[in-house]
C-alpha cells in the first residue's frame, strides 16, 4: 500500500476498559452521566502494609474483567493486570476496526507507558522473600513492560512489529503519535496505539504524593469529592485505572475493510521543555499546540471542543489554561475527563483521545465532575451536566514529567 | 514423602498451570511437552512443586526427566 498523505490518517477501532466500566458502550455511558468510581483503594498491595501507619489512597479500581473467550487462557493465566486489561481491550478495539482481515505483517502495536506492572511486582517480591529461590520463572518475563507486546502479539497474530514507549502521563498520546507516524511512513498500514494500565502498588502512590502530584487524603471520608480538575480546591490528581487502544490508518486501508472512521487525525505535535522535573511549561504546552493546529491546516477559532490533561493539580491546571488562552483557544467548549475516570497516568493519553472520539460521534459533551468554583470563568467549562455539542474539531492535550507535552487535532469525518 | 506423593503434587500444579487438564487421570508416564507444557510452562510446575515441598534443587538436575514419573523419582532422589 502506497504511503499515505499525513491527512488521510484516521482512527478506524477502539476499545476501552475503565473502572467507569469496560467497553466503548458502557465507558461512553458513564462519561455522559458523570457516573465515577472514587473510593478508597482495595486491591491487594494498594495501601502500605502497616498497622502503625495505614494509608488512605483514593482512586477508582476497575470491577473483575469481562473477559472474551477468543483469549487463550494459557496466555491470561500468568498475565499481570496491565497485560490482562491490554487483552481484553485490544480484543474490543480489533473487532471494531475488523482487524482480522489484515495481513499481520502490516500490522504494528505501539504500547504507551514505563514501569507499568509495578504492584504485581511489588506483590511477587514480598510473597517470596526469605525464599526467593522458589520465585515463579514467569517473573523473568513479565517484569518487562515488553511483556504486554508478546501478549498481545501471541493472542491476535501481531506480526509487524510491537514495542513500548514511554512519555510518563502523555505515554498514552506518544503511543498516538509513533502509531500515526508508522502508519505515514508507510512502515505497517494498520498500527494500534495503546495506553497501558498503569498499575500502582502503594510505593509508587507514595513517591507521587511526596512529589505533591497524588492528591491528599483531605477528601478521605468523601472519596466523591477528591478528584477536582480545574476547582478551586483541587489538591492533586486522582488515580484510575484504565486501559485504551486505538487503531490507526489511512482512510484507504480503512475503506478495504468497509470501515467508516471515527475521526480523522489531522494534526499533532510532541515538543518538550528541557526539564527533567514534574513542574509545567507554558512555552513547551504553546508550541505542542500550535504545531498540532498549524499541522492540521486550522486556526484556533477552528477548534470547537478541548479536552485538556486537566489532572487537578495545583500548578498544572493554571499553566494549561493559561497556555489555552494564549493560544486563542479561550472560546472552545472545555470538560475534563479525569473528573470522571480519574488520572490513568501511561494510559490517559489514549482513554481520553477515546473519549473525544465518543463525544464527538454521540454530539454530546460529558460533565466536568466537581468544578464547583471554576479557577478561570472566562472559559467556556462544560459543568455538572452533559450538553450537546456538534464537534467538528477538536484538540487533545497530555503532558508528563519530565517535560513532555503532545497535542492531537482531531477533525470530524465526514 | 514417597515418589507417589512427589507425584501427586506435580501432578495438583499441572492442573494449575495447564487449561483442560483438570480431569484427566495423570499416570507416571505421562510427558508435560505431550500434554501441551511449553518449556516455561515446566519450569513453573516444577518450581511450584519444589515450593510446595520445600525443596531447593537446581532447575538443571530435572532437565532429563521423560515424563511425570521420572521427574518425580529425581525430585525423590535429590530430597
Amino acid at each position: 500500500m502506497r504511503k499515505p498523505e499525513p491527512s488521510d490518517i484516521v482512527v478506524s477501532g477502539i476499545g476501552v476498559t475503565s473502572a467507569v466500566g469496560q467497553g466503548q458502550a458502557a465507558f461512553g455511558a458513564a462519561l455522559l452521566e458523570g457516573r465515577h468510581g472514587f473510593a478508597t483503594m482495595r486491591r491487594p498491595g494498594r495501601q502500605r502494609p502497616s498497622v502503625e501507619h495505614p494509608t488512605c489512597y483514593l482512586g477508582a479500581e476497575m470491577a473483575d474483567l469481562d473477559i472474551p473467550s477468543a483469549i487463550p487462557r494459557g496466555l491470561l493465566r500468568t498475565a499481570s493486570l496491565s497485560g490482562q486489561a491490554a487483552l481484553v481491550t485490544l480484543h474490543e478495539a480489533w473487532n471494531d476496526a475488523r482487524l482480522d482481515r489484515v495481513t499481520p505483517e502490516r500490522v504494528g502495536l505501539v504500547v504507551g507507558g514505563s514501569n507499568f506492572q509495578q504492584r504485581e511486582i511489588v506483590l511477587a517480591q514480598e510473597a517470596y522473600r526469605g525464599r526467593e529461590q522458589f520465585l515463579r520463572p514467569t517473573y523473568g518475563m513479565s517484569f518487562m513492560d515488553s511483556d504486554v507486546c508478546g501478549l498481545c502479539s501471541e493472542a491476535f497474530g501481531i506480526r509487524g512489529f510491537a514495542l513500548t514507549v514511554g512519555g510518563a502521563s502523555a505515554s498514552g498520546q506518544v503511543a498516538v503519535l509513533e502509531a500515526i507516524h508508522a502508519v505515514a511512513s508507510g512502515r505497517v498500514d494498520v498500527c494500534i496505539a495503546m495506553g497501558a494500565l498503569m498499575d500502582l502498588s502503594y510505593w509508587e502512590c507514595q513517591g507521587l504524593r511526596s512529589l505533591g502530584a497524588m492528591g491528599s487524603d483531605h477528601h478521605a471520608d468523601s472519596p466523591a469529592l477528591a478528584c477536582r480538575p480545574f476547582d478551586r480546591d483541587r489538591d492533586g490528581f486522582i488515580f484510575g485505572e484504565s486501559c485504551g487502544a486505538v487503531v490507526v490508518e489511512s482512510l484507504a486501508s480503512a475503506r478495504e475493510r468497509e470501515r467508516t472512521p471515527y475521526a480523522r487525525l489531522a494534526g499533532w505535535a510532541m515538543r518538550m521543555d528541557g526539564n527533567r522535573n514534574p513542574n509545567p511549561s507554558p512555552d513547551g504546552e504553546i508550541a505542542a499546540i500550535s504545531a498540532a493546529i498549524a499541522r492540521a491546516g486550522l486556526a484556533p477559532a477552528d477548534i470547537d471542543y478541548v479536552n485538556p490533561h486537566g489532572t487537578g493539580s495545583g500548578v498544572g491546571d493554571v499553566v494549561e489554561l493559561d497556555s489555552l488562552r494564549r493560544c486563542g483557544l479561550g472560546r472552545a467548549r472545555i470538560n475534563a475527563t479525569k473528573s470522571v475516570i480519574g488520572h490513568g497516568l501511561s494510559a490517559a493519553g489514549a482513554v481520553e483521545l477515546i473519549a473525544v472520539l465518543l463525544q464527538m460521534r454521540d454530539g454530546r459533551l460529558h460533565p466536568t465532575r466537581n468544578l464547583d468554583h471554576p479557577i478561570d470563568d472566562a472559559f467556556r467549562w462544560v459543568g455538572a451536566e452533559a450538553v450537546s455539542h456538534t464537534i467538528e474539531n477538536a484538540l487533545n492535550l497530555s503532558i508528563g514529567f519530565g517535560g513532555v507535552n503532545t497535542a492531537v487535532c482531531l477533525q470530524r469525518f465526514s | 514423602m514417597t515418589i507417589q506423593e512427589i507425584f501427586e503434587v506435580i501432578v495438583r500444579h499441572t492442573r494449575e498451570i495447564l487449561p483442560g487438564q483438570e480431569g484427566r487421570d495423570f499416570r507416571l508416564t505421562d510427558s508435560l511437552r505431550e500434554l501441551g507444557a511449553n518449556s516455561v510452562d515446566r519450569s513453573e510446575i516444577i518450581m511450584m512443586t519444589l515450593g510446595s515441598l520445600s525443596l531447593n534443587i537446581p532447575l538443571v538436575h530435572m532437565a532429563r526427566a521423560q515424563n511425570i514419573g521420572e521427574l518425580a523419582s529425581i525430585i525423590h532422589a535429590k530430597a
